[in-house]
């Protein structure tokens, strides 16, 4: 039997009426450390700084950040263990989302409305199935990948229910350690046994890995003709497709996706990257916008996502005159930006080329030229590189 | 089974609903009026409870027979222990049978391993239980087996049977809806390698009532 009081829970929910009955639940339980967060913003603050458990976390968050972002944005940079739980308590409308993400699904979840006795059954559940796990698990998180292999053929041995549960581990420990044809083999064997979404998924994934990019695209639009939620499949789609350098295709892909799903921040900032490499600055500032604005309590928080929508404008700036919102964005970004300059030369020179860029490209020497002096003034106080030559040349300095 | 149409699906839907609000009404002026009635509170607040789980359990149904008569619906397979999904279904209904003085209980080989869309299934499952609950005398039975490709599930109970009452004739009947429709879509959904699933009804083997199969291909 899982002892709960010595667990520490962290509950996600931005109701209060169902955050007041959820931490009664848990201390029913017995959970005696519960920390509260009524948004995924303010969670990644507390998920940062402490560990936790168990994560009970409500699929709908308000207007941030939802419950399956905040899920793939700490296991994405590991900012919670694979040795936590992450039940995640969702509505009728929104389970689809949550089962879609393929890539990163919570251990479990809970649909609303649901009692005390219910929920304690689950976590029981759940808890002692991570308990079973713990071994491969910690192996995981400490990135020893044949450990985790092992350890996953131990479990199955002793419980063979969690054969599904660790073979799709042994999966992603195969790609891990770039062994793909290992996992290109188990994959295939267990989509024989059984079309599951994940075996599809990650037969896809080996094939874009193998560069066999054909039999990739294959595999992943049947993902996305199987379940239009599987929004994933889209995001590896896009990748086959710039592999093959057929660049315009997959900014149409992940167009689609971002309409299916908005808020996910790597999309948007992988579109915002392809649309600058195609010169499409127009949607690249778009893209960058909404990173922009998504990066705030992100995990994903670089100064990359700033200068990006800096350049996507100074791009726009190059075809045409700038309208008064974008030199607006533009003012409103570069303050932000601004944090990240002491933190690296490279940050701070990339800033400097982007003011003096912007003016270029408006003809506006005067304020270029003064611009370039205070790039040349960090450059002789050593916090940023020589400026470059060519921008000297169209300054005709 | 005929198909429906998604305004005869609406109207059913709030036509039942309406009945239970009208059940819960009653519970509520029971309440408050419990000093003359001199009425036992707690149960009475149980009562209610269960009425309204059972009504979001309907409403579930329905939000899924609308997804699934519009074709909006993405079925979601997942590899579930059987015994471990029936001991679900039985926990969760476990309190209404209880208050109804019934026996719920299930019959299922240890590792027991299926694939099927578990909130179709969970939503199918109760309906039909719902359903035995108003015509069981007191007992309801679940039991999941493997016959040939197909995961079967019955829902067996010792009430009157289908063939002598309204439990044949589901549409508007009083309280007994959409269950079978919506039982049957569930079932067609799932489909492995061209083979959908199917559902049907008749004499319970077991306990002499009625009995719903479930089947799903594997």
């Amino acid at each position: 039997m899982i002892d709960f009081s010595t667990k520490k829970a962290i509950l996600i929910e931005d109701m209060a009426e169902a955050r007041i009955l959820q931490k009664k639940m848990l201390t029913d339980f017995g959970f005696k450390s519960i920390d509260i967060a009524m948004k995924a913003e303010s969670a990644i603050e507390l998920l940062r700084n402490n560990s936790y458990d168990l994560i009970l976390s409500d699929y709908n968050l308000g207007n941030g950040k939802d419950g399956q972002q905040l899920l793939e944005e700490v296991r994405c940079s590991a900012l919670i263990p694979n040795t936590s739980t992450y039940l995640m308590v969702t509505a009728e409308t929104s389970i689809e989302m949550v089962m879609g993400a393929i890539e990163y699904q919570p251990d479990g979840y809970i649909t609303k409305p649901f009692s005390q006795a219910l929920l304690q059954r689950r976590l029981l559940k759940l808890l002692e199935n991570k308990e079973k796990l713990k071994n491969i698990n910690i192996a995981l998180d400490t990135k020893n990948y044949d450990v985790a292999i092992q350890e996953c053929r131990i479990t199955i041995e002793k419980y063979p229910f969690l054969q599904g549960k660790c073979n799709r581990i042994i999966g992603e420990c195969y790609i891990a350690l770039e062994e793909y044809d290992k996992a290109k083999k188990l994959y295939s064997k267990e989509l024989k046994k059984q079309k599951m979404p994940w075996s599809l998924f990650g037969l896809a994934k080996t094939h874009l890995l193998l560069k066999e990019y054909a039999a990739a695209e294959t595999k992943l639009k049947q993902l996305m003709l199987d379940n239009k939620f599987f929004v994933n499949a889209y995001d590896w789609l896009a990748k086959c497709l710039i592999a093959q350098g057929r660049h315009t295709e997959a900014q149409a892909v992940l167009i689609d996706a971002l309409e299916r799903s908005p808020k996910s921040i790597l999309r948007q900032i992988e579109l915002g990257r392809l649309s600058l490499d195609l010169k499409d600055y127009h949607l690249a500032e778009i893209s960058f916008r909404r990173a922009v604005f998504l990066a705030k309590h992100s995990c994903f928080n670089s100064s990359d996502i700033y200068l990006n929508h800096l350049r996507a404008i100074v791009g726009i700036a190059s075809q045409q005159e700038l309208l008064p919102r974008q030199k607006e964005s533009f003012k409103s970004t570069l303050k932000k930006v601004e944090v990240f300059l002491s933190e690296s030369i490279e940050t701070n020179t990339a800033a400097h080329e982007i003011k003096v860029q912007l003016y270029l490209n408006q003809n506006d020497k005067i304020n270029a030229t003064d611009a370039f002096s205070l790039w040349e003034d960090d450059f002789k106080s050593g916090a940023a590189s020589q400026p470059y030559n060519e921008i000297k040349e169209q300054l005709s300095l | 089974m005929n198909e429906l149409d998604i305004s005869t699906i609406l109207a059913s839907a709030i036509h039942e609903s309406k009945n239970r609000i009208g059940t819960l009404l009653y519970h509520t002026h029971t309440i408050k009026n419990h000093k003359e009635m001199d009425t036992d509170i707690d149960q009475t607040v149980d009562t209610i409870e269960n009425i309204l789980k059972q009504l979001n359990d309907e409403w579930v149904e329905y939000l899924y027979l609308y997804k699934l008569s519009t074709n909006g619906y993405n079925i979601q397979y997942e590899t579930l222990n059987v015994s471990e999904f029936l001991d679900d279904q039985v926990f969760v209904l476990s309190s209404t049978a209880i208050s109804k003085n019934l026996t719920l209980d299930f019959r299922c080989k240890d590792g027991l391993f299926a694939t099927f869309d578990e909130r179709l299934i969970t939503s199918a499952i109760s309906t039909t239980i719902y359903n035995s609950f108003r015509f069981a005398k007191k007992t309801i039975t679940i039991t999941a087996e493997m016959h040939e490709n197909f995961l079967v599930f019955s829902i067996e109970d010792d009430g009157p049977g289908f063939e002598n009452d309204e439990h044949d004739d589901f549409l508007f009947s009083q309280n007994t809806g959409l269950g079978l429709y919506f039982c049957d879509l569930s079932a067609q959904s799932h489909i492995i390698n061209d083979t959908s699933g199917y559902i049907t009804k008749g004499k319970s083997d077991l306990l002499n009532g009625a009995c719903l199969k479930i089947f799903l291909p594997q």
